[in-house]
């Protein structure tokens, strides 16, 4: 009982003023912006309801993890991870469509999206086996297997299919890796075959997308149509061959001896992301990789995939310092700005809240994510500080990729900008993962 | 595992990283902060008209221009309407159906495609085609159905009562375009409103366009229409009100037309005020059918020019009407004896080179009087030797001969008077005695208008008093009537010379219309005084000259005419003057002097 009582002062003490307030500043503004941007409909309370049951049960749920000992995820993580395993599954099996996707659980009062749950168990499984293999990390076949985790995960996901949902699990992944010491070489190899099996198809498709470039740089139309032409790609495997050639004996001759193993890997994991590129092509419809791209330059389809990104610059720029005020925002209320509750919800903020809201609501992101990397810091155990760790990096991603993508300078993924974004099952995870936060921050001392 | 049971070292080294991974969650919040700050207060006003320009839609009602009389209160440019076929994008339609274009491209019986891919832009309204016939109008209306969102409309279109001899006073109209706009100041006007390209129309375009109107309301993003903010009438720009005469223009325009070659102009000058009275150039172009792009090719390929101002752009010799300036720097330099006594034996030698006169045979005995009556050259290359390029270059400078007379229509040449020093500076040699002489009589490197030329005989008659030349006599509100701007007369520094030079030259100048070169501008009950001149023409023909001014005991009015490659200045051109002169003052069936001998040459 005294134990109890203690760490209850102990709590009280030591509270984090910051992340709190962040926390409860997103929250607040983001249930604002719904407000705001449903005030034109005939139950213009119909969403902020939703969102506040949504809260609600992720507050309760957040109050029950944190005062769950963490390290239970741990000890039971292989039955965390299958149990994650089992719900994509099912998912795919009972889920209703929404879409075009299928991930969706219809529940009789609210439909519940297991993929937002699944993200947190994915974090805890990770964070446990690295934890568990902490001092094999820069093994190569450790470092195959953490990714398989993610694999497993991701290949569920992509049978629905989901591919935004997906994409946070990449650098969450790399980022548990790296700081548990991951060798660079092992992460710079995967970097580069993720970069090259998703690039090749969307550059391919940015320049069809302007076929007066292609005509007029000769270069550009040589690599672009080599994405079709074994003859023109063998011919440029060819030249990076001979480069690769000319370096490794220019270096024997500055008596630097590298290996073949190197640029046979090298090699390799080039010509294993051209071919995935054909895989990731023909996976991504020409619609989603408009969109990934078009943010370059949302002009050459102004009326297509450009049309989003174009809407929320002006909402956003429109603002200006002061907004145009609540329910006063002609982009929003006027229905030019697409996805305004969801996806695009910042730039409700930035129209009508202008740039003083603006600010302060990536100012507070920041705070909120900074607090949630002290945590790690700070945390008791290693498992804690990599859980927290990547609780903090699913938290920054989806931020720098939602804020980046609202003004244009990141693809349109459709990923919400978790905490302010409406949907009721973002909602209740962040809540969760917040929950689990909190469960690490307050076990520091002991 | 927990941290304090492992060793310092590996938590060292996650601390390290963690470093790193906060710095780069740093660097990636400032730039999305710089990008907001970016957006939002640096290109803020960029986006903020985006947003509003798009939210708020606009029907167009073109504004009427004023209307612009004539001295004697005759509407002389009027608007009339023309039905334009518009489309009006609606829910779920950016832009005509492919069926309604090839529908309407049938009833025009021209195709439209073109046009509409120049046009289109999201969400506005494009006009698909324009000057549509009452019947294309009613066919237009019966197939309503089948062209959706395609409505006629009516806008203004200018016409002029006498399209052709107005031409170069009033000036064309036409739609600006988005280049020209780039290059304006003037941020009130945007592509497509109808502006002024020329003569009135052009110089006082801002008080001739009014201002268009036209219902806005709000518009969401499917385009249905939200609420109306106003409504706002067109208002018609102000009248304008000339000092032309109508009448004067065409039988000017008549006179020209039907002269030797049909090329020239002529200017007419109220001398009490500056006030133009008459100015045409001849050929000319029809202002009502100026408005499509085959009209105006046709006129831009004609080799007689018809766009070129010859009353204010064409630069011509003066030849003997440049006497005048001669005339009055040998009395006034000189102190020049009027009735010393030359004898023209009909050339002039100086060195190795003749310089011959009008009259081959010679105009025998002659004082100065007479020899400007018979525009005789000999006597005036003694009178030119005798004075020096300086003092003629001066006098022609004191009315105003290379400089522009400030007329209230835009691309006035200013003419030009050679000096010594512009002869050796272009044409590295000398000033020649040769040169000095052939000045004189108004050849050489001296460039004159045919409006300076007026200017100059205004001045002469109102003994060197002169008023800077205008067309627009009062500006009027088109509605309340109320006087916008009224000209006031504008007095050019006064020509100061002797009384008795005025005396003579007058008395020269009647002569001239008594016995000499312009006997046939000889009225009964007016008096005439005049000068003739045929200007040497390198290229071709000779032009032949008259400036004049009427009556000649108490002017009214000055002129000056030419008559391009026309030939004798005395049988060419005075036949126009004179029948300005028969309109001026309205002289009715009184037949033309006989002429006594007529075998003269007439300079």
């Amino acid at each position: 009982m005294t134990h109890t009582k203690s760490l209850f002062s102990k709590i009280i003490q030591n509270i984090d003023l910051t992340f709190y307030i962040s926390i409860a500043y997103l929250l607040f503004i983001g249930i604002t912006a719904i407000y705001s941007a449903s005030s034109n409909l005939e139950n213009p309370t119909k969403y902020i309801t939703t969102q506040f049951i949504a809260l609600s049960i992720g507050a309760v749920g957040m109050l029950f993890l944190a005062g769950f000992s963490y390290q239970y995820y741990k000890h039971f993580s292989k039955f965390v991870y299958i149990l994650s395993c089992i719900l994509l599954v099912s998912v795919l099996i009972f889920g209703t469509q929404h879409k075009g996707t299928k991930g969706w659980f219809d529940l009789p009062f609210f439909s519940f999206q297991p993929v937002e749950i699944t993200k947190i168990m994915l974090i805890l499984s990770l964070a446990a086996y690295i934890d568990k293999h902490w001092n094999e990390i820069s093994k190569l076949s450790i470092f195959v297997k953490t990714l398989c985790l993610t694999l497993g995960h991701f290949v569920l996901i992509m049978l629905q299919p989901d591919f935004s949902s997906t994409l946070s699990y990449f650098p969450i992944t790399l980022i548990l890796l790296y700081v548990a010491g991951a060798r660079l070489t092992h992460l710079c190899a995967v970097v580069l075959y993720g970069a090259l099996a998703v690039l090749i198809p969307l550059l391919v498709t940015f320049f069809k997308l302007q076929p007066e470039l292609l005509e007029s740089n000769k270069l550009v139309n040589f690599f672009v149509t080599a994405s079709t032409n074994w003859h023109k790609a063998i011919i440029i495997l060819g030249v990076i061959i001979l480069i690769m050639i000319l370096i490794k004996w220019f270096l024997n001759k500055l008596r630097i001896p590298i290996g073949w193993a190197y640029p046979i890997i090298f090699l390799s994991i080039i010509l294993a992301g051209s071919f995935s590129s054909i895989v990731v092509n023909k996976s991504l419809k020409e619609y989603q990789r408009k969109r990934l791209i078009v943010f370059l330059k949302p002009e050459i389809d102004s009326r297509g995939a450009g049309y989003n990104i174009i809407q929320s610059k002006i909402a956003i720029g429109s603002g200006k310092f002061s907004g145009k005020k609540f329910f006063k925002g002609t982009q929003t209320q006027l229905g030019f700005l697409p996805e305004q509750r969801t996806d695009f919800i910042f730039s409700v903020i930035g129209e009508e809240g202008g740039y003083v809201l603006a600010q302060l609501t990536i100012l507070f992101y920041f705070l909120f994510i900074w607090r949630a990397l002290v945590v790690a810091k700070h945390a008791r155990d290693r498992f804690g500080s990599l859980v927290a760790m990547g609780i903090a990096t699913m938290f920054a991603f989806y931020a720098i990729i939602n804020l980046g993508m609202v003004m244009g300078l990141m693809p349109v993924t459709g990923l919400p900008l978790l905490l302010l974004s409406y949907g009721g099952s973002s909602m209740l995870s962040s809540m969760f993962a917040i929950g689990i936060l909190i469960s690490i921050h307050i076990r520091r001392f002991y | 595992m927990s941290w304090s049971t492992d060793n310092r070292f590996a938590y060292n080294l996650f601390s390290e990283k963690h470093k790193v991974i906060v710095i780069l969650l740093m660097v990636c919040f400032a730039v999305l902060s710089m990008r907001l700050f970016y957006m939002q207060i640096i290109k803020g006003n960029y986006y903020r008209n985006i947003s509003e320009h798009q939210r708020i839609n606009t029907t167009h009602e073109r504004a009427f221009r004023g209307l612009i009389y004539d001295t004697n209160g005759k509407v002389i440019v009027n608007n009339i309407p023309n039905y334009v076929a518009l489309f009006y994008p609606f829910e779920q339609q950016y832009e005509p159906t492919e069926e309604s274009i090839e529908k309407l491209s049938k009833i025009l019986q021209k195709d439209i495609k073109s046009s509409i891919e120049k046009s289109w832009r999201y969400g506005r309204v494009m006009k698909l085609a324009d000057n549509l016939t009452i019947d294309e109008v009613f066919k237009i209306q019966e197939n309503k159905l089948f062209l959706p969102g395609i409505t006629v409309v009516e806008e203004p279109k200018r016409v002029c009562s006498s399209p052709i001899e107005n031409a170069h006073v009033i000036g064309y109209v036409n739609e600006l375009r988005a280049e020209e706009l780039d290059n304006m100041e003037n941020t009130e006007l945007k592509v497509g409103d109808i502006i002024g390209r020329c003569g009135i129309e052009q110089s006082y375009d801002k008080y001739l366009r009014g201002k268009d109107g036209g219902l806005s309301f709000e518009v969401n993003a499917r385009g249905q229409h939200q609420k109306t903010f106003d409504y706002e009438p067109p208002a018609i720009g102000n009248s304008l009100y000339l000092t032309i005469d109508n009448d004067l223009q065409k039988i000017a325009y008549n006179a020209l037309r039907n002269s030797s070659s049909g090329k020239g102009a002529a200017v007419a000058i109220d001398v009490k005020t500056g006030a133009i009275k008459a100015f045409v150039s001849c050929p000319s172009y029809d202002l009502n059918k100026i408005s499509s792009a085959k009209d105006y090719k046709r006129y831009l390929k004609n080799k007689k020019l018809p766009f070129f101002n010859r009353c204010i752009q064409a630069l011509y010799p003066p030849g003997s009407t440049f006497k005048i300036v001669t005339f009055v720097a040998a009395l006034e330099h000189l102190h020049f004896n009027p009735y010393k006594v030359e004898d023209c034996l009909g050339k002039f030698e100086l060195g190795d080179r003749v310089y011959s006169c009008s009259s081959k045979a010679g105009h025998r005995k002659l004082n100065l009087i007479s020899a400007m009556a018979y525009s005789c050259n000999v006597y005036f290359y003694i009178l030119g030797l005798d004075l020096g390029v300086r003092v003629i270059v001066d006098y022609a400078k004191k009315f105003r001969l290379g400089e522009k007379t400030g007329i209230d229509i835009y691309s006035e040449k200013a003419g030009f008077v050679p000096t010594p020093e512009w002869k050796k500076s272009k044409m590295k040699v000398p000033w020649l005695k040769g040169d000095t002489v052939i000045l004189s009589i108004g050849q050489g490197a001296l460039w004159v208008t045919p409006l300076q030329m007026a200017s100059l005989m205004a001045t002469v008659a109102n003994n060197g008093v002169s008023y800077k030349p205008y067309f627009v006599e009062e500006i009027k509100d088109s509605v309340t009537k109320e006087t916008v701007f009224k000209h006031t007369p504008v007095k050019n520094e006064d020509l100061e010379l002797d009384p008795n030079t005025w005396k003579q030259l007058h008395k020269a100048l009647e002569s001239a219309v008594d016995y000499g070169t312009a006997k046939r501008t000889k009225f009964k009950h007016i008096s005439v005084a005049a000068k003739t001149g045929t200007a040497e023409n390198p290229q071709g023909e000779d032009h032949a000259w008259v400036v004049a001014y009427a009556p000649a005991d108490n002017p009214q009015i000055a002129l000056a005419v030419i008559v391009e490659n026309g030939g004798f200045g005395g049988s060419v051109s005075v036949p126009v003057a004179r029948e300005i002169f028969k309109k001026y003052f309205n002289i009715y069936e009184e037949p033309e002097e006989e002429l006594n001998g007529g075998t003269n040459d007439t300079h």
